[in-house]
This record gives C-alpha cells, sequence and structure tokens, in this order.
C-alpha cells in the first residue's frame, strides 16, 4: 500500500514540481526510466511470491540505473549509443514482460 | 545461446532468491516486517520512480510543443502584417505625391520644369509607378515528378543566374522598367539566392517567377527568345522541364519602387563641375 502511494506521490510530485533535467543527463532519463521500471516489475513479483526484500530492491534498482546510464555513456563515447541505448532497451523490456507475465500468473491463476 | 535463454527465463533479479534463502540464517535478526528505515528507503526509491519517469515524459514532451515555434510563427506573421501595412502605407504617401508636386510646382514655368525633370529622374530611378505596354514572362521551376523520394530535382529550380539573365536580356532589348513578382526593379536592385530561394532585394520569392517588362513588346519577346538567354532557357525547359512562358500585355502596370537608400552620395552643389577629371 505504501509503495503504491509512494510511486503516486512521485508522479504527482514529477507532474508539480517539472523537474528540468540537467541537458547532459537527458539522453539518459529514457534508459533511466525503463531501467527503474524493471526493478520495480521485480519487487512487485517478489512481493507476490513471498521472497521480497526491501534491501535487494533497493540495491536493484540504483544499480540497474546506474548500469544502464553507464553502458549508454559508453556506448556515445564509442559512438554506439543509439544502438546499445536500443540493445538495453530490449533486454529489460524483456525482463519487464516476463516479470508482468509472472505477475499477471500470480494474481489471476492464468 | 546460453547467455539469451538465462535472459529470457531468469527474469527475476537472483538476488531475491538468495536473499530468501539466507534469511532464516542465525544472523537473521531483522525478520519480517523489515524495519521502519528500510520501508522508507523503499517508498522513496518508489517515489524517485515516478518523479524520473515523469520527468522524462514531460521532457519529451517539451520537445515537440514547447510553443517556441508556434511563438515565433506567430511573430514572423505580425511582422509580416506590419510590414505589409507599412509598405501600403508608403504606396498611399507615394501616390499623393504627385499632386502635392502639381500644387507646389505647378504655378510657374521653372517650377514646372523642374518637375518634369523630376518625373524624368523618377523614371528612371524606377520610384514611381509606371504604365505602359510590354510583356509578361513567366519562369517557374519544373514540375513536381513521379519521384516520391525526391519531386522536385534541382536540375528543373530556377535559379538566381536564370532571372539575371532574363531581366539583363530585358534590359538590353529595351524594357524601360521590369518588376518581379510585383517587386520593382532598380538599377540597385541585387537578385540573388540564398539555398533553394531566390531573393529579390533580400525579399525571399516563391516560384512562379513572374517578370513584368514595360517596352516595346515585340522587340522586348523577340531580344528575349531569339538571344542567347531565351535560347538557353528554352534548352533547360526541354531537358528539365522548366517552365518558360512569354506574353504580351497591351497594358502594364508597375508599382513604383521604395527610394533609394543614399548613404555616401549627395546632390552636387548648382555651380560645382559635374565631374571633375
Amino acid at each position: 500500500m505504501i509503495p503504491a502511494l509512494a510511486l503516486v506521490l512521485g508522479v504527482a510530485l514529477g507532474l508539480f514540481l517539472e523537474p528540468t533535467v540537467p541537458a547532459a543527463l537527458q539522453p539518459y532519463l529514457p534508459i533511466a526510466v525503463v531501467a527503474a521500471l524493471d526493478a520495480v516489475f521485480g519487487a512487485v513479483r517478489a512481493q507476490l511470491e513471498g521472497i521480497f526484500d526491501d534491501r535487494v530492491f533497493v540495491v536493484s534498482f540504483v544499480s540497474n540505473v546506474v548500469v544502464a546510464g553507464l553502458v549508454v555513456f559508453l556506448g556515445d563515447q564509442l559512438g554506439v549509443g543509439g544502438q546499445l541505448s536500443t540493445g538495453v532497451v530490449v533486454v529489460l523490456g524483456i525482463r519487464i514482460f516476463s516479470n508482468a507475465a509472472a505477475i499477471r500468473r500470480r494474481v489471476f491463476h492464468a | 545461446m546460453s547467455l539469451l535463454v538465462d535472459m529470457m527465463t531468469n527474469t527475476l533479479d537472483e538476488a531475491y532468491a538468495e536473499r530468501a534463502a539466507s534469511t532464516p540464517a542465525p544472523s537473521g535478526t531483522s525478520q519480517p516486517p523489515a524495519p521502519r528505515a528500510r520501508r522508507a528507503v523503499t517508498a522513496l526509491a518508489l517515489v524517485a520512480v515516478g518523479v524520473v519517469s515523469t520527468a522524462a515524459v514531460s521532457q519529451v514532451r517539451g520537445q515537440d510543443d514547447s510553443g517556441l515555434r508556434g511563438r515565433l510563427a506567430a511573430e514572423a506573421l505580425n511582422r509580416t502584417a506590419q510590414s505589409e501595412a507599412l509598405d501600403g502605407r508608403a504606396e498611399a504617401l507615394r501616390a499623393e505625391l504627385p499632386r502635392l508636386r502639381e500644387a507646389a510646382l505647378g504655378a510657374d514655368a521653372v517650377g514646372r520644369s523642374l518637375a518634369e525633370r523630376l518625373t524624368s529622374l523618377e523614371l528612371a530611378s524606377a520610384t514611381t509607378p509606371v504604365v505602359g505596354p510590354g510583356v509578361v514572362v513567366t519562369l517557374d521551376d519544373a514540375a513536381p515528378t513521379e519521384d516520391l523520394q525526391a519531386p522536385f530535382s534541382e536540375d528543373g529550380r530556377v535559379r538566381d543566374t536564370d532571372l539575371q539573365d532574363t531581366v539583363n536580356a530585358l534590359w538590353a532589348a529595351g524594357a524601360e522598367a521590369m518588376s518581379i513578382n510585383g517587386q520593382r526593379l532598380t538599377a540597385l536592385t541585387a537578385k540573388r539566392s540564398a539555398g533553394a530561394a531566390v531573393l529579390v532585394d533580400l525579399l525571399p520569392l516563391s516560384p512562379p517567377y513572374v517578370v513584368r517588362a514595360v517596352g516595346p513588346s515585340a522587340g522586348l519577346e523577340l531580344g528575349l527568345l531569339d538571344g542567347e538567354v531565351g535560347s538557353r532557357l528554352m534548352t533547360y525547359a526541354e531537358l528539365y522541364g522548366l517552365r518558360l512562358d512569354v506574353r504580351r500585355e497591351r497594358e502594364l502596370r508597375l508599382a513604383g519602387a521604395a527610394d533609394p537608400d543614399l548613404r555616401r552620395a549627395t546632390p552636387v552643389e548648382a555651380g560645382a563641375p559635374d565631374d571633375p577629371p
């Protein structure tokens, strides 16, 4: 319950405060969002499976975002930033999808 | 292959399972419910997810309609309207000029001769509207082709040099006054291109380019079409589809050009030598 409220609060804060992202960080923002979503879906699934652990969640969340950002940054330096961010999005997208499917199986038993 | 298979099957962070396996171990002092601080950190992380996602979305949205483009377009339209209004006012004032001059100079012979001289000078400097027979030369880019990738070929485009040549050929054939798309040409008018656009006196014009020339219409038509320029333009028309049309008109009316901005030149004092050696 509290986590859901926190998420809603975060969205509301984002809408009201309209934080401006430094231009240097802008390319990494979408990747960071996808990585964060992956961590969130993983956490929901773990919660449903009864093995949720907040430390794991926070660490995986932070490391996901940082690693995804670093990979894209490195790609930018190597001139393959676009391809690498596509790769990151594909991998994380697959994970989000399968975690969502697992959540669906747990919730609806279907 | 195993990497891909692993990626597809093992989607949950393994740390959760490891942690779950290790929590019942003797070290586990923090059995669920987890301490408050940790739950607060989780909540904080989720707040961060919300803020970051919203920021990302608003950033992407802001890229296409931050309103800047709209504001610039409105500004451009506004300024164009202003400039047109001022042009209209200048036109009206210019139309008033002959009547006022008549009133001021028409009284005696000296004044009348002065007025006559002024009129001829104005005709030469293209600052008065004129009327007379002439030709209308229409130049247009080639019609767009079927090729959807590149419907407008570079070769079929009317260039600034084409307009320059046409105008020069018409002057040479005896044109007395000329305009391009309503812009009166003077001795100082520049016809040049900026990218794909042709500028006449720094005003961008769009095709078709209509050159109106007042003068002996038959002579103008012959002079243009029989000359080098005409044959070149007709070759372009045949090869690249450039469109050229020359038509005689019984009566053409050309607006006057704006008075030239003289920055250095001043009138010669009476009695001073005209052209010192």
